[in-house]
């Protein structure tokens, strides 16, 4: 019953997490919003509309096909995105440009209402009912600007608006403009290089000092570390050594190829000290010894009686 | 008659003996020397032999326009080479390296793992280096990967950093990985005195079963929390290591170790291979590309044996290590650590490093990867 339990909270985890991490609509945000004016683009009539971006800020691509624009919130379904159109795709970091002409019915990227100063836009989803995201016209924008947001985070996840609005970049992500890559960052910033270098090499051994620490803690908490090894036959002798062990994997690499050297080594070192090299299930047995992890019996499926 | 001849002379103009330049000719034999190398010397054979006929497939002079060569869209070797062009080999190489890679040399010994990280120095080293040549950031870091020793990285990190210089990149890498015990040797000599590399270091513990499966998932949360950028070959290294030593994943395992690496080895040494034509490959980048190649080696090398004696410093009597281990810091596993132990026996008959070589030979793979993270969240 347990089990059963266990199965089932873990299907359901996954189909959950699937649900979250799935890049959909709700990876969606209205980016800028530009009131009428007299100057700027025009659309495909020729005709200086309003217009409003909507941006992907997820790394896949999102469909948003059937999808509501409002500027209205007691009629979320104010105007549906086409749902046939193949264009209704926004690749990831991308923008979709939407012409506010007040007629739909002029294209697919065209919305039912004009865009006035101190309106709010929401996206809505395909459900008609989940408000994605909202962007408000403050009443004091200024002419020649545009409601917009940036990214306040290198992620740009977190996007926040721009007090007094944005000079228009339709069809552009915003505050990208003039952004240089890394490599550019670094070759104006650091040139000689040696910023980057005392900062990679700290991290690189920051990573593997955290290593060593949890590595010899588990060590030490799992027994292993500190044990000293007794003397066994085998290696108590003086006929069988670890190092008899590695001249063994020397003389086999010699005819078997370098890929197995170490593996052979090893694994001549680990039977010679005794310590069982058959944990490893399978890798190189060296002798046969019947365990946990090669009975056969305990891989057979055990029906309840 | 006059048909035939302007048939055969159109045929001329499409064979390779017409289309053949000077720079053709040094590619391919360049391609000979290395497979000659891969099976004469056995340096690297399953690498060289790909990439060296591969440079020879790349390098036949051609009639432009057939949608036969690597760099023309939609044939056969540009759909091959994608798969480096994109970086999706090395991460399921790294899948394979996981798969066949024993750690227990590193759990029962992790303080060898700084001599991992010291011998990442050479990737740092070779950047430096490259910025003061001219290189832009971002082609200095890819430059500079070669110095971890890691075919797999450098492709992968060149690939996303400077992909037209990721013929040379990888080549230069491969190269070298192949000349390890020529380059490694005398620069363990130099540095270390003859009552150094006499030093005999304990037998390490055994490790149980259950440290080899908490290694893999420990060792990839910790890495990939600090440096999510090394998220694929990470990820997929220690993966393939989970497989092998869960114990309940064998088939998967051998898969990942056997097949698959086979076959990527294969396509990745061949697309390389094929990549390195002749008007792209031979240039002054190239060369200096080779040149800090080898010097990011000699850092590595350098770095690595420098810290086992500075650490020893510290040691007690009974625990010091022997710095002939400093070299397997780099990740060409297992010819580093093979180097240490010759190394180790030519100055003691009984003296084996192996064992204790292979630690930071592995805590390298898991170096290089996190410094590859490194450059691309930086320079990406």
């Amino acid at each position: 019953m347990r089990k059963a339990i266990l199965t089932y909270a873990l299907i359901l985890a996954s189909v959950l997490s699937f649900n979250v991490a799935g890049q959909n609509v709700s990876d969606l945000i209205i980016s800028e919003i530009m009131p009428a004016t007299d100057s700027g683009i025009v659309d495909d009539y020729g005709r200086r509309n309003g217009w409003l971006e909507i941006y992907n800020k997820s790394q896949g691509t999102v469909n948003f096909a059937g999808c509501y624009l409002t500027d209205d919130r007691s009629d979320l379904k104010k105007c549906q995105i086409s749902k046939t159109d193949s264009r209704t795709k926004i690749g990831p970091r991308q923008v979709s440009l939407f012409h506010a002409s007040g007629d739909s019915n002029d294209g697919t990227f065209y919305i039912d209402f004009e865009i006035v100063r101190g309106m709010t836009v929401y996206l809505v989803s395909n459900d008609g009912r989940t408000i994605i995201d909202s962007l408000s016209v403050p009443a004091t924008l200024p002419c020649g600007k545009s409601a917009a947001r940036v990214a306040n985070d290198i992620r740009q996840q977190n996007w926040e608006p721009v007090e007094g609005g944005l000079d228009p970049s339709p069809m552009a992500v915003n505050g990208q403009k003039g952004k240089t890559s890394g490599s550019e960052k670094l070759a104006h910033d650091d040139p000689y290089g040696l910023v980057l270098t005392v900062v990679s090499i700290s991290v690189v051994f920051t990573a593997l000092l955290v290593l060593w620490w949890l590595f010899a803690l588990l060590g030490i908490s799992l027994g292993g570390a500190g044990k000293d090894k007794k003397p066994t036959a085998k290696n108590g002798n003086g006929k069988m050594t670890p190092e008899v062990a590695a001249a063994i994997g020397m003389a086999l690499d010699r005819e078997l190829g370098g890929e197995v050297y170490a593996a052979i080594a090893l694994a001549m070192h680990r039977y010679m000290n005794d310590t069982v090299h058959d944990k490893e299930s399978y890798i190189i047995t060296i002798r046969h010894n019947q365990s946990a992890w090669n009975n056969k019996e305990q891989g057979f499926r055990k029906y309840p009686r | 008659m006059s048909q035939i001849f302007s048939s055969l002379q159109q045929f001329w103009q499409f064979t390779g003996f017409c289309n053949m330049t000077f720079q053709h000719l040094v590619m391919i034999v360049i391609g000979i020397v290395f497979i000659t190398l891969a099976i004469k010397k056995e340096w690297e054979p399953l690498l060289l032999v790909p990439i060296g006929f591969g440079m020879i497939i790349g390098n036949i002079p051609m009639f432009p326009g057939l949608n036969i060569g690597v760099y023309e869209d939609g044939s056969v070797l540009n759909i091959l080479y994608q798969g480096v062009r994109q970086g999706w080999y090395p991460p399921l190489i790294f899948l394979g390296i996981g798969a066949m890679t024993d750690f227990s040399a590193l759990i029962s010994q992790p303080r060898l793992i700084l001599i991992g990280a010291a011998a990442q120095c050479g990737i740092f080293g070779a950047y430096l280096l490259a910025l003061a040549l001219g290189f832009a950031p971002n082609e200095a870091g890819a430059i500079g990967i070669i110095g971890g020793a890691d075919g797999p990285t450098a492709i992968f990190l060149s690939s996303k950093l400077a992909p037209d210089l990721m013929g040379a990149i990888a080549v230069s890498a491969y190269s070298y990985m192949a000349l390890v015990p020529v380059i490694q040797k005398p620069i363990m000599k130099l540095l270390t005195t003859k009552k150094e590399r006499l030093i005999r270091m304990p037998a390490p513990r055994a490790v149980s079963q259950k440290e080899k499966i908490i290694f893999p998932i420990v060792g990839f949360l910790t890495t990939a929390f600090i440096v999510p950028s090394g998220l694929p070959l990470l990820g997929m290294l220690f993966f393939g290591n989970l497989l092998k030593e869960s114990g309940v994943t064998r088939r998967l395992a051998e898969t990942a170790r056997g097949p698959l690496v086979d076959v990527i080895t294969i396509l990745i040494g061949l697309t390389v291979g094929c990549s390195t034509q002749a008007d792209k490959f031979l240039s002054t980048s190239s060369i200096k590309i080779f040149c800090l190649g080898l010097l990011s080696f000699v850092i590595a090398t350098t770095c690595g044996v420098l810290f086992v004696k500075f650490l020893n410093l510290f040691l007690k009597e009974g625990r010091k290590i022997n710095p002939l281990i400093g070299n397997a810091g780099v990740s060409a596993v297992p010819d580093s650590a093979r180097v240490s132990e010759m190394a180790g026996r030519e100055a003691d008959p009984g003296n084996h490093l192996l064992m204790h070589a292979m630690g930071p030979n592995v805590a390298g793979v898991i170096g290089s990867a996190v410094a590859a993270g490194i450059l691309l969240g930086f320079l990406g």
